[in-house]
């Protein structure tokens, strides 16, 4: 059985991943490595501990490196 | 309240006659206390911005000394400053700007054990530091206080603002839970310093006059190699570890 895949965009790209997929698998596919990293999914903040939320087809998601100098 | 005297009626006329501000605004900002963390990249425009806007009460603490890598964007300070206390640099500039604002500069650096001395009766925090731990010290303090907190940081061409208001908002820690290890060094242009200093002034001067449209619940996030502004929204989450136990209880929708 061959699992199915969905598209969605990841900053600003459209991406098939397996249908399914969370956030959290999403961070580690693209290889996102802040651990304050920010994930927005649908255009709404992500927060951590709610990474397991699974993604549908669509959608629209950002990961954005926060800014920490000044 | 304090009031306004014909030299600060002169001085402020461009902004008294906004009608947001006026003058009864004006006295709002003569009698504000405002808390500024650092007088570097951010806090040498938003710090020259509030002495300049007229904020009666500005208090600036930095433990850093002036260095030559600094002026590059950090632009209250000059080259006959360095290896003078920042705070010292910046006190000579903000009160020759304005000497109607009083300014107290404090060469030290922001620790858990010293915060709430630090703040003594501030009304907001203006952050303007350059790394993580001290955001968190002065997140936990601004909720123990009750009041608000304007962040804002800078890496290269990327910033971001919001205001974080206990009872009204998220957190600094809800956004940011972990640690992260500090960066050697980030990319710091002068523009962008500039830009998100100028936005967290901004939110500032709104909060004092009582205005709406601030940035709490978003997330300013800015890309200027692309001129990208965009904005996250944020939502409260009960979970948080520091303000769901926090005076505001600001995480509890």
């Amino acid at each position: 059985m061959t699992s199915k895949n969905i598209s969605i965009t990841v900053n600003g790209f459209e991406e098939k991943v397996p249908e399914n997929a969370s956030i959290s698998f999403l961070i580690t596919h693209f290889k996102e490595e802040d651990s304050n990293l920010i994930a927005e999914h649908n255009g709404r903040f992500v927060y951590p501990d709610k990474y397991s939320a699974i993604v549908s087809e669509g959608d629209i998601i950002e990961f954005i490196n926060p800014n920490f100098g000044g | 309240m304090k009031t306004i005297s014909s030299e600060e009626r002169t001085r402020y006329d461009r902004q008294i006659i906004i009608p947001e501000i006026g003058e009864d605004g004006q006295k709002k900002l003569k009698n504000a206390r405002v808390f500024i963390a650092g007088v570097g990249g951010l806090g040498s425009i938003s710090a020259y911005y509030m002495a300049a806007a007229g904020i009666g009460f500005l208090k600036i603490v930095d433990m850093d000394h002036v260095g030559l890598s600094n002026l590059n964007r950090q632009i209250l300070h000059r080259t006959g400053d360095i290896s003078k206390p920042k705070t010292e640099s910046a006190v000579e500039k903000l009160r020759d700007l304005n000497p109607l604002c009083q300014i107290q500069a404090v060469q030290k650096e922001i620790r858990d054990e010293n915060i709430m001395e630090l703040l003594g009766d501030c009304r907001i925090i203006l952050d303007a530091t350059d790394n993580m731990e001290t955001r968190k010290i002065l997140n936990r303090a601004h909720i123990s206080k009750g009041i608000p907190f304007i962040y804002g940081g800078i890496d290269g061409f990327n910033g971001m603002v919001t205001t974080f208001v206990p009872g009204q908002t998220p957190c600094f820690e809800c956004l940011f839970p972990q640690n992260s290890p500090p960066k050697n060094k980030v990319g710091a242009l002068g523009p962008m310093a500039g830009l998100i200093s100028s936005l967290q002034s901004l939110e500032v001067i709104k909060i004092i006059l009582g205005m709406d449209g601030t940035l709490k619940n978003r997330l300013l996030y800015i890309q200027s190699d692309d001129m990208i502004f965009r904005e996250i929204q944020l939502k409260k989450t009960p979970d948080c570890k520091i303000c769901s136990l926090g005076k505001g209880d600001s995480c509890d929708e």
